[in-house]
C-alpha cells in the first residue's frame, strides 16, 4: 500500500506548489481567452467544423504548455531526494494523475470560453464529454512520459513539441472523429469502436509509461 | 564465410526479384472498348483494345461474351481480328433487359487458346429504354460461358489501371516491410541496451534505426511514382486534402523517428544519451503500433486495404507474385540489416576516433 500513499502525498505536493504559485493554471487560461478571443474577432460566425477543429488545435497547445514543465521545475538535487525516498513508479503515476486532473480542468475552461464566446456548437453532450475526458487521459499520459524525456535537455520546450505531436497524433484524430460525432457533423454507428480504440491507447500507453521511467529515472 | 552467408543470400534473392520481377510478361488483358455506353436494341460493334494479347495467333477462333451475372451471358454475333492487340466485336442488344435497373453494366469475356481468358469488368454500359424485366426473360438468348483457355506459361496477373506497374509491389510493399523489421529490430537493440547497459546496443539501434528511415523514404517515394502513374497525374502528396492516409501516416512514422534523432542530437553524454533515446524508440514503437489501426479507418482512400479497395491477398496476388514478393521482402530485409551492420561498426569507428 505504500506506493498509493506516496503517490497521493506525492499528488498533494504538485497540488500544494501549484496552489501557492497559481502560475500554471492563471497562464493556462489566459492563453485560452486570447486564443479564442482572436478566433472569435477574426472569424464572424465559428462554423460547427471549424469550431472542432480549432479547439482540439487550442487544447493540444495549452496541455502541452501545462504539461512540460511538470519535470522541469524539478531541479536535479530536488530529484535525487525524491529517489533516495520513494518508488519511481510513484513519481510518474503521481505526475499523470495530476495531469489528468489539470487537463480536465483546462479543456473544461477552454470549452467554457468557446461556449461564451464562439457559440456552444455542442449537440450531444454526454458524448462530448467523454470526448474530454479519455482525451484528456490518453494526451496527459504521453505528454508526461515525453516531458519526463524532454526534462533532461536544455531545451526542453522544443524537444517536447518535435517528440509529442507525431505521438499524439492516432488520439487527437480519433478524438476529432469522435467529437464531431457529438457536434452532429457526422452520423457514425462505430463510435463505440473509436472508445474502445482510445481507451486501449490510453492503457497502452499508460503500460509503457510505467514500465519504462524507472530507466529514466536511473540518472 | 560462416558468418556472412545471410550477405550473400539477401543479395542473391534481390537479384532474383529484380531480374523475375521486371522480366516476366503480364498476362494478356483488356484495355479499352470502344463504344462504352449503348442503348437496348441496338447492334453493337465494340472495338476492343488488347493489351500482350496474340489474336491473330490463335489456332481456334476468339470467342467473347458479354457477361451480366454468373448465370447469364450474351455470346458474340460476330468476330473479327484486325490485329494481335486489336478486335471488332459485334453484339445484339435485346430490346429488354432481364433486370428492374435502367442501367445495367456488363463484364466483357474474351477467350483464345493462346491467351486464355481475359476480363473487363463494367465495360459496357446498357441503358434500357423501358423496363420490363419479364419481358427481358423471355427475349434473353442465354449462352453459358464454358471451355474457357488457360494461359500457359508464367505470368503476372493483369489489373486495370494497374497494369505494368503492379511490378512496384515488390519495390514500395517490400521495403515497407523491411522498414518495419528495421524498426523492430531497433527497438530490441534498445531494449538489450536498457537490459545489460553496453553502449553498442545504442549504436546498433541507431544504425538500425537510420537504415529503417532511409527505407521509409524510400518506400515513400516509390509510392508517390506509383500514385502519381495509377491515380492520376494530379495527385500531389504535399496537398494535404487529397493525400492518402496511409502515406499520411507515414509521413508521421517519420517525423516519430525524425524526433528521434533530434532527441540524440540534444545530449552530449553518450550514457545519457542512449538511455533518453532507448526509452523514447520503445515508447514510440508501441504508441505507433496503434497508428497503423486507427488512421486508416479514419478516412477512405484509394489505397489497398482502405474504402473497399482491395489489397494483398485475394485475386491481386497470385502465387506468381508471392513466389517473388515473399523473397522480395526476405531480401531488402536482408540488405537493409547488411546496411545497418556496416553503419554500425562506421559509428562504433567514429566514436574510437573522437576518443582519441
Amino acid at each position: 500500500m505504500g506506493l498509493i500513499k506516496e503517490t497521493l502525498a506525492l499528488m498533494r505536493k504538485d497540488l500544494v506548489l501549484e496552489w501557492r504559485g497559481k502560475y500554471a493554471l492563471s497562464g493556462i487560461l489566459l492563453y485560452v481567452f486570447s486564443t479564442v478571443f482572436i478566433i472569435y474577432t477574426s472569424f464572424d460566425e465559428v462554423e460547427p467544423k471549424a469550431w472542432n477543429t480549432l479547439f482540439w488545435v487550442v487544447l493540444l497547445f495549452a496541455s502541452i504548455s501545462a504539461i512540460v514543465k511538470s519535470f522541469v521545475q524539478e531541479n536535479s538535487p530536488r530529484q535525487l531526494y525524491y529517489y533516495s525516498l520513494t518508488n519511481p513508479i510513484a513519481v510518474i503515476l503521481s505526475k499523470t494523475l495530476y495531469n489528468i486532473g489539470l487537463l480536465m480542468v483546462v479543456s473544461l475552461l477552454t470549452w467554457a470560453c468557446f461556449a461564451l464566446m464562439a457559440g456552444n456548437a455542442v449537440k450531444d453532450n454526454s458524448q462530448f464529454f467523454l470526448a474530454l475526458f479519455l482525451g484528456s487521459v490518453g494526451l496527459s499520459i504521453t505528454f508526461t512520459f515525453v516531458a519526463a524525456i524532454a526534462g533532461k535537455a536544455d531545451h526542453s520546450a522544443t524537444l517536447q513539441a518535435i517528440m509529442s505531436f507525431p505521438l499524439v497524433l492516432p488520439i487527437l484524430l480519433t478524438l476529432i472523429r469522435l467529437s464531431a460525432n457529438a457536434l452532429r457533423l457526422e452520423q457514425d454507428s462505430s463510435i463505440s469502436d473509436d472508445i474502445a480504440i482510445l481507451a486501449g491507447i490510453d492503457l497502452l500507453s499508460l503500460g509503457m509509461a510505467l514500465l519504462l521511467f524507472p530507466f529514466l529515472w536511473r540518472e | 564465410m560462416k558468418n556472412h552467408w545471410w550477405k550473400a543470400l539477401g543479395v542473391i534473392i534481390l537479384l532474383y526479384t529484380f531480374t523475375a520481377g521486371m522480366l516476366l510478361p503480364l498476362k494478356p488483358g483488356i484495355v479499352a472498348v470502344n463504344p462504352s455506353a449503348v442503348r437496348t436494341g441496338d447492334t453493337v460493334t465494340l472495338s476492343v483494345q488488347g493489351y500482350n494479347t496474340f489474336f491473330t495467333q490463335s489456332k481456334t477462333p476468339v470467342r467473347a461474351w458479354l457477361k451480366l451475372d454468373e448465370q447469364r451471358a450474351l455470346a458474340a454475333e460476330d468476330i473479327e481480328v484486325i490485329s494481335d492487340n486489336a478486335l471488332r466485336v459485334s453484339f445484339d442488344i435485346p430490346a429488354h433487359l432481364p433486370v428492374s435497373r435502367r442501367v445495367q453494366d456488363f463484364t466483357l469475356l474474351l477467350d483464345n487458346d493462346v491467351d486464355g481468358a481475359s476480363v473487363l469488368p463494367s465495360a459496357l454500359l446498357v441503358t434500357q429504354d423501358s423496363i420490363q424485366p419479364e419481358r427481358g426473360e423471355a427475349l434473353w438468348a442465354n449462352s453459358p460461358i464454358t471451355d474457357l483457355h488457360e494461359k500457359s506459361g508464367i505470368t503476372f496477373p493483369f489489373r486495370n489501371i494497374l497494369a505494368e506497374t503492379i511490378r512496384n509491389t515488390y519495390f514500395h510493399v517490400a521495403l515497407w516491410f523491411a522498414m518495419l523489421f528495421l524498426f523492430i529490430g531497433g527497438v530490441i537493440s534498445s531494449v538489450r541496451y536498457l537490459a545489460n547497459n553496453d553502449l553498442n546496443a545504442d549504436y546498433r539501434a541507431q544504425a538500425q534505426t537510420t537504415v529503417g528511415l532511409i527505407f521509409g523514404l524510400l518506400g515513400l517515394i516509390t509510392g508517390i511514382i506509383w500514385a502519381r502513374n495509377t491515380w492520376g497525374a494530379g495527385y500531389k502528396f504535399w496537398n494535404l486534402r487529397e493525400v492518402d492516409v496511409k502515406q499520411a501516416m507515414t509521413m508521421v512514422a517519420l517525423f516519430v523517428y525524425l524526433a528521434y534523432f533530434v532527441l540524440r542530437m540534444a545530449f552530449e553524454d553518450a550514457e545519457r544519451k542512449a538511455r533518453l533515446s532507448a526509452v523514447y524508440n520503445i515508447f514510440a514503437f508501441v504508441a505507433l503500433i496503434p497508428l497503423i489501426y486507427v488512421v486508416p479507418r479514419l478516412t477512405d482512400s484509394l489505397h489497398p486495404g482502405s474504402g473497399g479497395n482491395p489489397a494483398l491477398g485475394g485475386e491481386d496476388l497470385d502465387n506468381t507474385m508471392r513466389m517473388i514478393f515473399y523473397p522480395a521482402i526476405i531480401g531488402w530485409t536482408l540488405l537493409g540489416f547488411w546496411m545497418a551492420q556496416l553503419y554500425y561498426r562506421l559509428i562504433k569507428a567514429q566514436m574510437r576516433v573522437d576518443e582519441g
